[in-house]
């Protein structure tokens, strides 16, 4: 390549030029290992936040919701902010998967398996809260159009239902997107380790995948597209999260910008999720000539661009709120900004628009410990912006004498901690098990991985480049 | 004891673990392998190989190598048209079930929005056409058009695979190509810059007809699975679970059913009982309560007849009067032939009665017909009682009232 | 790279100057005829040539922020394009003047008699809305401006600091933009009708602007290139990335107007609702109902196959159609206040319509006489001729 990578924003993807070999020990050698004390104590924490959110789920099953602060006015509150949470957390993995793999950002190769588990694994949390928020979540099959002794059927009218299946959707497909491409990794795993037991598990989940050209030639059109698919579905997905609002009449959540702010705000929360766990995640496994600075810079941008849209949406809904003239509008934003839960509204504003600001400065995004500062505060920020959304609207609406003030119990938080230990074992347990970056694609991004010729049968060798 | 199976287990996966595997390979050459170094090389040796006639060979990279479909001389993949087909069944199949669900099967209003619109059935036909666009990929790709799992092919578990799933490149030709010759294909790869030449037998397996997934052993460790599986399942949800908070259905609910104990109160009883001097609304004491006929100072209708009062009667009649007395008060009501069938209220005694007296009988019940006061409040038994009088006129009308309706 | 600049064939001026001058004539016509009439085809038309020629910009910048090297060799296309902006900058002039016709908000006896407006003066006030639209322009001349003249410097000097200064520049361009097409959107559009309100119009308007602005530039490139003026090395890998652009584009105008549509569709509050009406009466149910189809939906199923992506004559054939949707699309959000009872096609719409592709066709003309037509300097140029899907 010619031509200067400061203005193309390409990047070397593997630094330090490692060979294919090197490749596949680098990326196996977590799943080969016996877990280090970093893997224990992290995995013993996220185990303990897992048991207390166990504990009181079993708490809210045993005595109903009525252990949650949730009250009149208030209706939704921690449970439906968590599943707004979490499942923007798992925008990003598809995201990156799909539509970066769609712009041909290739970049994207060696931490598109990582943030797709991510995904999978944040929407297995999310689903989580809206099936406990019915409140007897064993009936959770009366949410899907199934044939039932009472001759009745859904509510296909309701965003609600769109949710179920919006968020199934969504799980499965990315789940066969994952699943897709950890097939040709298995196959290499399977011939590189020595033990008969992996051997035999990895035989089976690798389906006999032999690296045939007759089959990659099938996979690559199939992976395309399921990335062309999985594109408007990962909008679709947070659009339909959004339509939960914003069909409604209510002031705050009824606003026509709310799909594709959801959507950015989706993928800001989720990059940066991603950014919050890959840093810790090249430091452990010694990963940082794959997962390099570059990629977290790059990250680090898109952080700042979609945080602009955030920015973008709140400033509108609060001028149109003004120019509406409606004084029920006007009210709503008044009291987020000034009202009792300002201090929320505020988090939420510096957290998403004001310190991402840092962005802009070349030494921040290539700053490890200030991006790590920087993006656990957008969780919080994206985790209050959903509590403002909700609580906010909801605590103050058209009836000052049933206004009241939401207070989540202990319950509540517990829970909120147990979703984060759902999430994270089930993240530590993937990156002890499986190849945590795509051992091919990785190496078909190598530099000189690709033929220089494109021969045709019995043809000559055409050069190009 | 426990922990002596554990280690016997622990015992015999290690063993496991340690064993070569052994499998036999046949002598029926399935196939000549080469290997290469570089991305030119195999490229080349490809597009040599597919020009030179050979149909039955294939390439082995460790990654999808770009420009190699061409090389090869494939047409390009058709699991899109598998992808497109299912995407629109899911489309389809989604806008019906829509539709027929909620327009057709259980039409409801909600929100007063039509029971079918196309703006709310977007969203789900939306999901449903990705969702099996994106199962027919996936399913295509692999079962369909690579013809996966396929476990035991013979470059399995051979040098050859173990090098093109890490850092080489290979090619092979298969034995059962019409242009296969041993010599020949060698002298072709060599020239090609094979480093290595391999040949690859068919495994015995292979060439056996029995498959594996007709194994006794193997349907009846899916059978014991399965049972068990059932079992199971049937005695937690049906036997454990049954009433145990908070799978019971509610049924033991935090509060006190009428009628039941309670010893929070000082009398035990879970009901309470209304203040001293006071009445509930609705529920005047009646003066005659209890007494004969003859002893009674007979009531005239405080309600007016009016069409409100009529059809509450009606409505009150039917549900509290007609299981009895029949719907239109001729004695041959639904609970007749399992309880003593009342006499007409059409016959003379009745017609002649004042209001007063049906408002008696009603009140403090006649003969094995129970007292009604407990059901039915004051103004209800007034409103019955005009309801049972247009009963009476309607069946004894005269020519008089049918001129008069005109 | 090898470039040789050859001039474009005279046919296209004349056509782009034939188009200019029946439309004037027209527009004359109408003014004379219906003034408030021509002030809405006026506007129209205007907004037409905001979402080309800003829209241009926007992609402009939009190539440097993200690094992208396939468009390079077209980049020059969307620059000239956005040459419309100066022209617009005097175009606005007269539309300024017939504020009165246009806007019911600026009539003084309405104010007076509408609470709900009286609370809203403070922003739709006639001499904030000069004020604004002075910004709005500034933003976009200066930006213009810059982009361009780093852009044209760099095919002499050949100098990567230029490069570097543009991706800073799009940045700052790429929040500006965004801002100011909301507002241009708002004022100008929205406020038609004074009382209506939705957060989601300036995106709506933004997706229209991407949606067109790409439309034309793939026509003049796949059109530039076929008659051999670009290089020979581009290839079906970059017809089908406009293929897939376009695509991509129309799905997101259909995603954001299906949104707004269905939110105020389901919710039902008349203060919202009284928009889509107007757009059902009489003859106007139809013409929403072919939006859908016109915008989206044909469009959608004839680029969705992989082949017709690289097809250079439907290439330019959707294209041009997707400048057909686009004033659809803005007549749709502006006529309905002018013809309240049902649309109206006549020939003073068509005269504003060969008015602005005379015009577009002119600037490109005049500019690509002068500057070459691929940016033979720019550092991306090597590897976006080399581009290869895979």
């Amino acid at each position: 390549m010619s031509f200067d990578s400061t203005y193309t924003r390409e990047l070397p993807l593997v630094e330090a030029k490692k060979s294919f070999k090197e490749i596949d020990e680098v990326i196996a050698l977590p799943t080969e290992t016996k877990p280090t004390k970093g893997w224990w104590i992290a995995f013993s924490i996220s185990s303990t936040a897992l048991l207390i959110g166990a504990f009181c789920l079993s708490l809210t099953f045993y005595y109903g919701i009525g252990m949650w602060g949730n009250n009149n006015p208030v209706g939704w509150a921690f449970d439906i902010i968590n599943f707004v949470f979490w499942i923007g957390i798992g925008h990003a993995g598809t995201l990156i998967s799909a539509i970066l793999f769609l712009f041909r950002q290739k970049w994207r190769t060696g931490i598109a398996r990582f943030a797709e588990a991510m995904t999978i694994f944040a929407v297995m949390t999310a689903g989580i809260f809206p099936i406990i928020h019915t409140g007897r979540p064993w009936l959770a099959g009366y949410l899907l159009p199934l044939p039932n002794q009472n001759g009745v059927w859904v509510n296909f009218s309701s965003p609600l239902l769109w949710d179920v299946f919006a968020v199934s959707t969504y799980f499965t497909i990315s789940f066969l997107f994952w699943g897709l491409g950890l097939v040709p990794d298995l196959a290499t795993l399977r011939d590189k380790t020595t033990s008969k037991i992996k051997k035999t598990i990895y035989s089976v989940l690798s389906l006999g995948w032999t690296n045939s050209n007759r089959n990659w030639s099938n996979y690559e059109r199939a992976y395309l597209i399921l990335a062309g698919i999985s594109t408007p579905l990962v909008l679709s997905v947070h659009t339909i999260v959004s339509f939960d609002f914003a069909v409604s009449v209510l002031p705050g959540w009824h606003t026509t910008i709310f799909p594709p702010y959801f959507v950015a705000g989706a993928i800001f929360s989720g990059f940066g999720m991603v950014s919050t766990v890959l840093i810790l995640v090249r430091k452990v496994f010694n990963m940082e000539h794959i997962i390099t600075i570059g990629h977290l810079e790059k990250m680090n941008k898109i952080l700042l661009a979609t945080g602009m849209m955030v920015g973008y949406a709140y400033g509108m809904e609060f001028f149109i709120a003004w120019y509406s003239g409606n004084t029920f509008e006007q009210f709503v934003f008044i009291n987020r900004a000034f009202g009792p839960y300002a201090w929320t509204y505020w988090t939420m504003v510096s957290c998403n628009v004001i310190f991402p600001q840092l962005f802009w400065f070349k030494k921040v995004r290539r700053s490890i410990p200030i991006t790590m500062v920087l993006v656990i505060l957008v969780n919080v920020g994206m985790w209050f912006e959903r509590f403002v959304i909700i609580v906010t609207s909801l605590h103050r609406d058209f009836l000052p004498s049933s206004w009241a003030m939401y207070y989540p119990t202990l319950v509540d938080l517990g829970l909120l901690l147990g979703s984060f230990g759902f999430f994270f074992t089930f993240l530590l347990l993937f990156l002890k098990t499986l190849p945590l970056v795509s051992i091919s694609e990785i190496k078909a991004v190598v530099e000189g991985a690709q033929p220089t010729i494109h021969p045709l049968p019995g043809g000559n060798g055409q050069h190009h480049d | 004891m426990v922990s002596i199976m554990i280690k016997k287990l622990i015992n015999s996966l290690k063993e496991y673990d340690s064993k070569a595997d052994t499998e036999h390979r046949s002598k029926k050459l399935f196939g000549l392998a080469a290997l290469y170094n570089t991305p030119n090389e195999i490229i080349t040796a490809a597009a040599d190989v597919a020009g030179k006639g050979y149909e039955k060979f294939d390439v082995y990279t460790p990654y999808p190598m770009h420009g190699m479909d061409d090389a090869m001389g494939m047409k390009s993949s058709k699991v899109g048209y598998v992808s497109f087909a299912l995407g629109l069944t899911g489309m389809c199949l989604a806008l019906l079930m829509i539709w027929w669900m909620s327009s057709v099967n259980y039409p409801n209003i909600i929100g007063g929005k039509p029971f079918f619109a196309l703006p709310a059935s977007i969203p789900i036909t939306f999901e449903g056409t990705v969702l099996l666009t994106g199962i027919a990929t996936v399913l295509g790709v692999l079962i369909l058009f690579n013809q996966l799992p396929k476990i035991n092919s013979p470059l399995n578990d051979t040098d050859f695979m173990k090098r093109v799933t890490s850092d080489k490149f290979g090619l092979v030709i298969n034995a059962d190509d019409e242009k296969f010759i041993d010599a020949d294909v060698r002298k072709l790869f060599l020239s090609g810059g094979a480093f290595e030449v391999q040949e690859i037998y068919y495994r015995e397996t292979n060439l056996g007809i029995k498959t594996p997934i007709f194994d006794g052993k193997f349907i009846s460790i899916i059978f014991a699975t399965a049972i068990l599986t059932a079992i199971i399942t049937y005695v937690t949800l049906n036997i454990v679970l049954y009433d145990v908070v908070p799978f019971d259905w509610m049924w033991n609910q935090a509060k006190i059913n009428s009628q039941s104990k309670s010893d929070f109160f000082p009398n035990k009883a879970g009901m309470r009982e209304p203040v001293n001097g006071t009445v509930a609304r609705g529920f005047l004491p009646y003066e005659y309560k209890g007494m004969p006929d003859s002893s009674v100072k007979l009531l005239s209708n405080p309600l007016a007849v009016s069409r409100k009062v009529l059809e509450r009667g009606q409505e009150r009649f039917n549900i509290y009067c007609s299981p009895c007395h029949g719907y239109f008060g001729e004695g041959d009501g639904r609970m007749r032939d399992q309880f003593p069938k009342p006499p007409s209220l059409h016959n003379q005694k009745v017609l002649n009665w004042p209001d007063g007296n049906i408002f008696h009988v009603i009140t403090n019940g006649q003969n094995v017909m129970p007292s009604y006061a407990e059901q039915v409040p004051v103004d209800d038994r007034w409103a019955i009682i005009h309801y049972i009088r247009a009963l009476q006129r309607s069946k004894n009308a005269s020519d008089e009232d049918l001129t008069k309706s005109k | 790279m090898d470039y040789k600049k050859k001039p474009l064939p005279p046919i296209v001026g004349k056509a782009g100057f034939g188009l200019l001058g029946i439309g004037l004539v027209l527009i004359i016509l109408a003014f004379a005829v219906n003034t408030q009439r021509a002030f809405f085809d006026y506007l129209w038309m205007y907004m037409f040539l905001v979402s080309v020629g800003v829209g241009s910009l926007a992609l402009v910048a939009l190539e440097y922020l993200v690094g992208a090297t396939w468009s390079t060799p077209f980049r020059r296309i969307s620059e000239f394009l956005s040459s419309l902006i100066p022209v617009l900058a005097i175009l606005v002039i007269p539309l300024l003047f017939g504020m009165h016709d246009l806007f019911h908000w600026t009539h003084p006896e309405t104010l007076q008699n509408d609470p709900i407006l009286q609370s809203k003066a403070p922003y739709l006030n006639v001499n904030f809305f000069i004020i604004r639209v002075a910004i709005v322009f500034a933003v976009w001349l200066a930006f213009y401006f810059l982009f361009i003249r780093n852009s044209q410097r760099q095919d002499n000097t050949k100098d990567p600091a230029l490069t570097r200064q543009s991706i800073k520049l799009s940045a700052v361009f790429a929040i500006l933009f965004i801002i100011t097409i909301s507002i241009t959107a708002v004022d100008w559009m929205m406020s038609l009708e004074y009382h209506w309100y939705s957060t989601m119009f300036g995106v709506y308007y933004f997706s229209g602007t991407l949606y067109v602005s790409f439309a034309v530039a793939a026509f003049c490139a796949v059109k530039l290139n076929e008659n051999g003026y670009l290089s020979e090395r581009l290839s079906n890998n970059h017809y089908y990335s406009f293929g897939a652009f376009m695509f991509a584009f129309n799905i997101f105008w259909a995603y954001i107007a299906f949104s707004q549509y269905m939110l105020i569709w389901y919710a039902d509050i008349p203060e919202e609702t009284f928009w889509v009406i107007m757009r059902m009466k009489g003859s106007w149910a139809y013409y929403s109902i072919g939006l859908v189809f016109v915008h989206f939906i044909i469009p959608f199923i004839i680029l969705l196959p992989r082949s017709s992506k690289v097809r250079p004559g439907l290439l330019t054939k959707m294209a041009v159609w997707f400048v057909i949707a686009h004033f659809y699309d803005l007549y749709w959000l502006i006529m309905p206040t002018y013809f309240k009872e049902g649309f109206v096609f006549g020939w003073s719409e068509l005269g504003f319509m060969m008015f602005a592709v005379g015009l577009i066709i002119t600037v490109f003309r005049i500019r690509a006489a002068k500057v070459n037509l691929v940016p033979v300097g720019d550092p991306k140029l090597e590897s976006g001729l080399n581009f290869h899907l895979n």
